[in-house]
């Protein structure tokens, strides 16, 4: 089976500084993959290549074996069948919860006209459905604390029931209590044959949610490993550097 | 009591938070049109005490003729300030509107099509400043000044600073006509006040833009056409700074070079701030701007009657616009919590 998003030799420079160099990874659908890393290790910058924020200048991103050639907006991305949750959110603070759930995806009536309770409606089951509690959907996102914003930035990306996740650091900001819910909501998007990709540093979360880990060190992929292969020290030496990286596959792109 | 414990996991800003903050305060600061309102009969009371004239029909009329022009301007800077842009261009794009569209009645073309050439030659002005801030990478501000200037000085080329003259009666009409009693450049006022306010509130691309000015980076990730926005947001702009001054010209019965100017960009942004949209972006209301237009109206109109020193509108105005822009910070640290 293909996988349902492979990455292949992935460069990013910014300007004159390589975030990204020949960056490999397989995910397929039904499993959570982590991507773990050190600040600065190119997880974030990983995430909006594939989200379509930005553009790879090296290297090639498929999705179920075909390469996504054009994508150059989060619009296109989403068309692929991927949706994100990014580290800051990406929330509008003076607009509400259900207008944040709908963003880039509201719901008209009549060709032109904005489908407010068709919106709200849709906002509160996904809402409700996750079983989270962040209250009325009409709270403008700015009232709400950093956990609540977390939940419903995933919540978004659920609405939008895409066969691949992207969730880079969602339980940054959050609880203990909120952690364990976010892992659940992670759970039942495996279950539901989901392909789902999470940036994190908390290795407690990656070891009891994932089934791959990625690591990235400086840019590069030090390696893959099934949860089960692996240990956190192990892990954690791959982060560190201590543990060499894996020998890099040959598909790297020819100069 | 499950209730509670639920609660406290994810608080519910339903009504934790809400409730107790959502004092009387935070109510009035959230709806500045109620605070301006109020500003309005402070100032009407004062100038209907002082001047008999004031309560009259034919002033209060006047008025709301007065304040045509800043609000359907207005609508169009505010529309692209809330979507995180900025237009300083509109007073020199103003008299280009005008004198466009005079020139070529002038020349015999009929009326109709007159306006529109004079509309279209300003939204190129609106694309030539989007082109300049997105690709250019010049700061809006900066942009739009630069055009400002440049297109002053066009203007004032073309014309040789003379007036253009004499307009055709129909062309008048719109500026000085009415219908049953109301005045037809209040009637276009009204009208793309309804127009613009529909397209804030009830459509995809209102929400649109206030995602844009709320956290641009938010509107990228979700997707939006940013860029479609921007020019959208830009000739929007400067059509409605156009068709202003289309309407100024058939009022007065003249395209004249002196019409716009740095007064008309900073009235029409004046009265943008003043009806509580925020700089920073994001929020703002038609009807607030609509208030703010009718108030700089309001004050230029009880000063002269009460016969008080011209110097002492910029004085007032200032003192305003200075409380609006501080109200706006201290409403947005109420409305957002820090995290
Ligand atoms: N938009 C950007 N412009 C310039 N440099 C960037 C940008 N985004 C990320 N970087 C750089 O790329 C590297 C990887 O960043 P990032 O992907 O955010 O790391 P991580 O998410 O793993 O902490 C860092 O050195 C960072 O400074
Ligand atoms: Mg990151």
């Amino acid at each position: 089976m293909a996988p349902a998003l492979r990455l292949r030799g992935v460069s990013k420079y910014f300007g004159s500084v390589s975030a990204l160099s020949n960056v490999n990874l397989d995910a397929y659908a039904g499993e959570v993959h982590a991507i773990v890393g050190d600040n600065g290790a190119g997880k974030s910058t990983t995430i909006k290549i594939i989200a379509g924020i930005h553009r790879p200048d090296d290297g090639e991103v498929l999705v179920n074996g075909e390469e996504l050639a054009h994508v150059n907006s989060a619009a296109t991305a989403r068309k692929h069948g991927i949706a994100v949750v990014y580290q800051d959110l990406a929330l509008v603070e003076c607009l509400d919860i259900a207008h944040n759930m709908a963003l880039g995806n509201l719901p008209r009536k009549f060709g032109i006209v904005l489908d407010r309770r068709r919106m709200e409606r849709e906002a509160a089951e996904v809402l409700r459905d996750l079983k989270v509690r962040v209250g009325n959907v009409r709270t403008p996102v700015g009232l709400l604390s950093g956990g609540q914003r977390q939940v419903v930035a995933v919540a978004r990306a659920v609405r939008t029931d895409r066969p691949i996740m992207l969730l880079d650091e969602p339980t940054a900001a959050l609880g203990v209590q909120e952690t364990a819910q976010v892992g659940d909501i992670i759970d039942r998007l495996r279950a539901s044959g989901k392909a789902v990709i999470i940036v994190s540093h908390d290795l407690d979360f990656v070891f009891s949610h994932a089934d791959r880990v990625t690591v990235l060190r400086l840019g590069r992929t030090v390696g893959t490993r099934a949860v089960t292969d692996t240990g956190r020290e192990q892990v954690v030496g791959m982060i560190t550097g201590a543990v060499p990286a894996d020998p890099t596959p040959d598909h790297e792109v020819a100069s | 009591m499950t209730m509670t414990a639920a609660s406290k996991t994810v608080p519910d800003p339903g009504r934790g938070p809400e409730s107790k903050r959502d004092s009387v305060l935070t109510k009035i600061l959230v709806r500045q049109e109620t605070t301006l309102i109020l500003v309005m009969l402070v100032i009407g009371a004062f100038a209907a005490s002082r001047s008999s004239l004031f309560l009259s029909p034919d002033n209060v009329t006047e008025i709301f003729r007065s304040s045509v022009i800043y609000f359907v301007m207005a609508c169009g800077a505010g529309l692209l300030i809330i979507g995180g842009g900025m237009d300083f261009s509109a007073g020199a794009v103003f008299t280009l509107g005008a004198l466009s569209t005079c020139k070529l009645l002038v020349e015999g073309a009929a009326w109709p099509l007159a306006i529109l050439a004079g509309l279209a030659v300003c939204c190129v002005i609106g694309v030539v400043n989007f082109v300049v801030v997105t690709y250019l990478h010049v700061p809006p501000i900066i942009a739009t000044l630069g055009t400002f200037y440049m297109l002053t000085g066009i203007d004032n080329l073309v014309t040789g600073g003379a007036d253009i003259l004499p307009l055709p009666e129909s062309f008048q009409r719109i500026g000085q006509g009415n219908v049953a009693g109301v005045s037809n450049d209040v009637l276009i006022a009204i009208a793309v006040g309804l127009l613009f306010w529909f397209l804030l509130e009830r459509t995809r691309f209102g929400v649109n833009v206030r995602a844009l000015g709320g956290n641009r980076q938010a509107a990228v990730g979700n997707g939006l056409r940013v860029v479609r926005l921007d020019v959208a947001l830009y000739v929007i702009a400067a059509a409605t700074a156009a068709l202003a001054g289309i309407i100024y010209s058939a009022r007065v019965g003249a395209g004249q070079v002196t019409a716009g100017g740095t007064s008309t960009t900073l009235n029409a942004i004046t009265a943008v701030l003043i009806g509580g949209v925020s700089l920073m972006g994001g929020m703002g209301t038609i009807q607030g701007i609509a208030v703010g237009a009718v108030l700089l109206s309001l004050i230029d109109n009880a000063l002269v009657l009460t016969s008080i020193p011209p110097q002492y509108n910029s004085i007032v105005i200032g003192a305003i616009l200075v409380c609006a822009v501080a109200v706006d910070h201290l409403r947005r640290s109420r409305i957002y919590r820090k995290r």
